[in-house]
């Protein structure tokens, strides 16, 4: 439920719907105009297009508002509810709470799904309910779905949970070095410089603070990912267009999902932002874990 | 940074003898670094950065292992029984924490049974180290031979070592001295065997049954 609704709209880092997520296997397809971006003003991708710069953010929040009120429908039913799974493993990975409370933001948090998730762990485990969680997005629709939805828990009105408007890339609101923990879910990839994403992050963790991101990522099984493919191309646009009436945004997403690089690579960029992380592998002790074949993948990293 | 992981886990090693093989020794790793952390790391960076649970602990004593044949390298004798005297030298400090480690190694992978196949490592590594360290350039079958007689005996030097750590050294040196009459009655098994087949090549040739 809360997963449903949050997604679609978080903007600077929006992330696209979980639903989605099932899609999107596709990375392997390079962008075809990556390389036309060289001359002429700064790009970045967007799907598979090249776009400058300043007008991804645009954009993107273009396809969330198109998306939005079908996206809870749409969510669930092209992920067949499996972002809920996705979204429960990555929260129970990090045990928030576990020793002691800790202060945790969730960026392109939206909805409140990962934050609801947070605080139930913590309560329902450790008896913890000190732990908090600044829920910040760039989109203030998505904000205040989220804000609705936590008015029916018992977080409402509690130092426990805060709403933040912010773009991921500037979160100049945040003092540096606060916070224990810092998740992002399906929302990195949306956002136009990853590598400002990672620096800000890095910035407003405490010294031994967790980066921890949930992301659509590659599908290394040669026939997992054919199926895949098959799905995000064949599948979800004909779902977008039959639930929502919206082809081109819901082809946005599965080709956003193609673009986000490849688990190393991802790893690459959080050790470039200067944290540690695992070692260069998947699975335990590793810096990143496939979730479903690697349909989506959980990376995590330290500040040292 | 693959790098910064490291130097944690460096740092973490000298903690063992005072927290043992855990978590906790990781976690506090960050207190030693050159720029002190304030507070040890949490439970949720020590997962991400070493991983779950015992997987955790099984990186530490990993390291620590790589650690300790470190030291052996450092060694500045080649003769192959001060060598490995030094290997297990590194063992006393911490010698009532290692058979709980190599009971965690064992336990690796998620079956319920135990996998012998880290300790095997753990000693063959030794083994190979100590090979190099004192000079021997085997070839063809004594390459091997030779590598498995010395994992066999620091295997039975260390587990002689964690029940009486006193007469650990006599016992290894009485080993190795055994081996080593082993190692050349196999050689002259070998000789003789080939001694043998010469002579029933021979035969075979005059025969004509053979070209």
């Amino acid at each position: 439920m809360q997963a449903v609704s949050r997604s679609i709209l978080r903007s600077a880092c929006r992330s696209t719907r979980p639903s989605l997520a099932v899609l999107r296997q596709n990375h392997t397809e390079a962008n075809p105009r990556q390389a036309e971006s060289s001359s002429g003003p700064r790009t970045t991708h967007f799907g598979f297009k090249t776009v400058p710069e300043e007008s991804k953010e645009s954009l993107v929040k273009n396809v969330f508002n198109s998306v939005a009120s079908s996206y809870d429908v749409m969510n669930d039913a092209m992920s067949m509810g499996v972002h809920r799974l996705w979204k429960d493993d990555f929260v129970s990975s990090l045990k928030p709470g576990r020793k002691g409370p800790m202060k945790c933001i969730d960026l392109a948090g939206g909805t409140g799904d990962v934050a609801l998730r947070i605080l139930d762990h913590a309560r329902e485990n450790y008896a913890d309910r000190e732990t908090t969680v600044d829920v910040v997005d760039i989109n203030a629709e998505m904000l205040k779905e989220g804000y609705k939805r936590f008015k029916k828990t018992m977080y409402h009105n509690t130092p426990q949970i805060a709403f933040i408007e912010s773009n991921a890339q500037a979160l100049e609101q945040f003092p540096s070095d606060t916070y224990d923990l810092y998740t992002i879910a399906f929302g990195i990839r949306n956002c136009t410089s990853i590598p400002d994403v990672l620096k800000e992050a890095y910035r407003v963790l405490k010294p031994g603070g967790t980066f921890a991101c949930l992301e659509f990522s590659k599908v290394n099984n040669p026939l997992l990912n054919m199926l895949y493919d098959q799905y995000s191309f064949s599948v979800i646009p004909i779902m977008g267009t039959i639930l929502a009436g919206d082809r081109e945004s819901y082809q946005y997403l599965v080709e956003s999902i193609r673009r986000f690089p490849s688990q190393p690579d991802f790893a690459k960029m959080i050790q470039d932002a200067g944290f540690a992380t695992g070692g260069n592998f998947e699975g335990k002790g590793g810096a990143w874990r496939d979730l479903w074949g690697g349909i989506a993948c959980i990376h995590t990293g330290v500040k040292v | 940074m693959a790098s910064l992981r490291s130097r944690l886990l460096q740092v973490a090693v000298p903690l063992v003898q005072s927290h043992g093989f855990t978590r906790q020794a990781l976690a506090n790793s960050a207190l030693h670094l050159p720029t002190p952390h304030a507070e040890p790391l949490s439970e949720t960076a020590v997962s991400s950065l070493f991983g779950e649970g015992d997987v955790a602990r099984r990186t530490l004593i990993e390291a620590w292992l790589d650690n300790a044949r470190n030291e052996m390298r450092s060694s500045a004798s080649n003769n192959i029984k001060d060598i490995l005297t030094t290997r297990l030298q590194q063992n006393e400090p911490v010698l009532r924490l290692l058979p709980e480690a190599f009971a965690v190694l064992a336990s690796s992978n998620s079956l319920p049974v135990l996998d012998p196949r880290p300790a095997l490592s753990h000693v063959a590594k030794v083994a190979d180290d100590a090979c190099r360290l004192s000079g021997a350039v085997e070839t063809g079958t004594s390459w091997y031979t030779r590598r498995a007689s010395l994992a066999a005996v620091y295997t039975a030097a260390e587990l002689h070592q964690l029940t009486s750590p006193e007469t650990a050294y006599s016992f290894l040196e009485d080993l190795l001295q055994k081996s080593e009459t082993l190692g050349r009655s196999f050689d002259e098994v070998q000789l003789f065997a080939s001694y043998v087949g010469n002579s029933w090549a021979g035969i075979l040739r005059s025969r004509g049954i053979i070209s």
